[in-house]
């Protein structure tokens, strides 16, 4: 079965998503199949690029939408929304 | 198969990206690539192609290419807490950068009175694979740091 699901977070990363916390959460984002992207405001990104992902120049407090279509799309979901409620670092 | 060479983007010498003190650089979570030990004070495109991504407080920037491949320049490790400070933008983010052209001056002084390494990782985060890397010094804009097979 296949699952779209669409998640609003605040962005919990005391410096923003910066290179660092970019990376590790792209990495976490590159272990599902689904397809996952992550916007703010109007800005829609691959979460699977780390570059795509800085561009969009989230800080502390931001909202973030996370948007995953595929076979793992709950469990994508649950782990990258924490991780971007969280501390990345 | 097409080669791209990525230039150094800073003056110094190149050191293993494994051996970052910083286990997400070190562990290539944000690409394969290496750290230069920077000796200068400006940090220069690698590769020519779109400035996407400059941080407001200069301590690192991203270059995108029309071939996908993504290379990051993070100056010094754990830099995003200076705010800029010891950093100054020549560039600015969006515009399209031939490779060597000046992004950003920082002042090492600055960075390390702070208690911040130096160190600077320099990774691919998009296609390619890193074929053949340099060693020893080299000289941003001007000696080739690694290339990529895309």
């Amino acid at each position: 079965m296949e699952y779209m699901m669409e998640r609003t977070v605040i962005l919990g990363s005391k410096s923003g998503l910066h290179a660092r916390p970019a990376a590790v959460f792209v990495q976490n984002a590159k272990g599902f199949q689904s397809q996952i992207t992550l916007s703010k405001n109007e800005k829609m990104v691959n979460a699977k690029s780390i570059l795509s992902v800085l561009t969009l120049g989230a800080e502390q407090g931001d909202q973030v939408v996370l948007k995953v279509d595929g076979e793992d799309a709950e469990l994508a979901i649950d782990k990258l929304a924490s991780l971007l409620e969280g501390d990345l670092g | 198969m097409a080669k791209i060479e990525v230039l150094a983007p800073l003056d110094g010498t190149v050191v293993d990206l494994e051996s970052v003190p910083d286990e997400v650089f070190a562990q290539k979570m944000a690409g394969d690539g290496v750290a230069i030990d920077p000796s200068g004070r400006v940090a220069v495109a690698p590769v020519t192609g779109d400035l996407v991504k400059l941080f407001p407080g200069g301590h690192a920037f991203g270059i995108s290419t029309g071939d996908g491949v993504e290379l990051i320049v993070h100056i010094g490790l754990d830099t995003v807490e200076l705010k800029g400070e010891g950093f100054e933008n020549i560039a600015t983010e969006g515009q399209v950068v031939q490779a060597g052209t000046p992004i950003v001056n920082f002042d090492r002084a600055t960075v390390e009175r702070r208690g911040k390494v130096m160190l600077s990782p320099v990774v691919s985060s998009g296609a390619g694979t890193i074929v053949r890397c340099a060693s020893g010094t080299v000289r941003a804009g001007l000696d080739v740091l690694f290339v990529l097979e895309v």
